[in-house]
């Protein structure tokens, strides 16, 4: 299996848990003070980091610039997913709608990167947006809290 | 293009929902979002790429405080202590889990495979509330659940 395979699946595994700690969370406080935390939990990770992992800091300008640019354009994201859920979009529409974005993702790649995907990753690529689409479809939990 | 033909597209756009101009919002985000990580990954590793990610995070967080501090004498306070942990819990969680997407990136994952793979987390939401908080799933769900599987086997072929 490929190193960046095992990353990835380990990335889904994790986000998709967070699916439901963060339906927990957002059933005792607002929306925004569930962010509030979430944002500061990744102040602490980062401290943690810094602590732990001593970091090289010889970097390009560029690869800052998409660094910092990454964490903005990330958490700004979860922001207006929120306001369109809060905006009277219904959550199995928004959700399935915003589960679209890894195709922009993907034109992006392409186009910039020149990244090229074989026949069967296309085919691929295809089947992870309509699967996202479908699995966030009546995927609200009821949790009883 | 004529002052006619601007003003009906300037009424046009007051007709969308504001719901889908911000989910059209989201996706522009976080579909760019996988494009500039790919590039960060070229030049630092997972753990600075982490800081960094966090540092573009503070103005957002400043923003969202404010906005907590204004509101929080409307919000209830029972139970927000475990609301907190919960959220704690989701932002150490989320965070371990961009290192990873972070690192795939660095080996060698490509963005226009790694980001279809990781955006199918939903996958193990809905396996985890049928788990543990006994939910059933629709048809749909579990057609979207087999295809999941199906997609992570030919992105990685």
């Amino acid at each position: 299996m490929h190193a960046w395979l095992v990353f990835a699946v380990l990335a889904l595994v994790l986000w998709g848990i967070t699916g439901i700690t963060q339906k927990l969370s957002t059933n005792r406080i607002s929306s925004e003070r569930s962010f509030l935390w979430f944002c500061w939990a990744m102040v602490a990770l980062s401290a943690a980091v810094l602590i732990v992992a001593h970091p090289h800091w010889n970097l390009a300008r560029a690869v800052v610039i998409c660094s910092v640019a990454g964490g903005a354009l990330n958490g700004l994201g979860a922001w207006t997913s929120f306001r369109a859920l809060e905006s009277g979009g219904k959550a199995s529409v928004v959700i399935s709608l915003i589960s679209l974005y890894p195709l922009l993702t993907v034109g992006l790649a392409v186009l910039f990167l020149h990244e090229r995907l074989t026949l069967t990753q296309t085919a691929g690529a295809v089947t992870a947006i309509a699967a996202a689409i479908l699995l966030s479809i009546e995927s609200q939990p009821k949790i009883v809290a | 293009m004529t002052h006619k033909g601007f003003m009906n597209e300037e009424n046009q756009l007051k007709t969308l929902p504001l719901w889908l101009l911000w989910s059209l919002a989201t996706i522009v985000l976080w579909g760019t979002w996988g494009l500039v990580s790919k590039i960060a990954s070229s030049g630092v590793d997972a753990y600075v790429n982490q800081l960094l990610y966090t540092a573009g995070l503070a103005p957002l967080l400043i923003f969202v405080a404010w906005t907590v501090r204004k509101n929080a004498e409307a919000e209830k306070s029972q139970g927000r202590a475990a609301g907190v942990f919960w959220a704690f819990l989701t932002g150490i969680l989320g965070g371990v889990g961009n290192l990873a997407f972070f690192q795939a990136l660095v080996t060698g994952g490509n963005a226009s495979v790694v980001a279809p793979v990781t955006a199918l987390f939903p996958m193990v939401t809905v396996v985890l509330a049928l788990l543990f908080l006994k939910e059933k799933l629709g048809r749909t769900q579990w057609v979207g659940l087999t295809l999941a599987f199906v997609a992570i086997y030919l992105l990685s072929a």
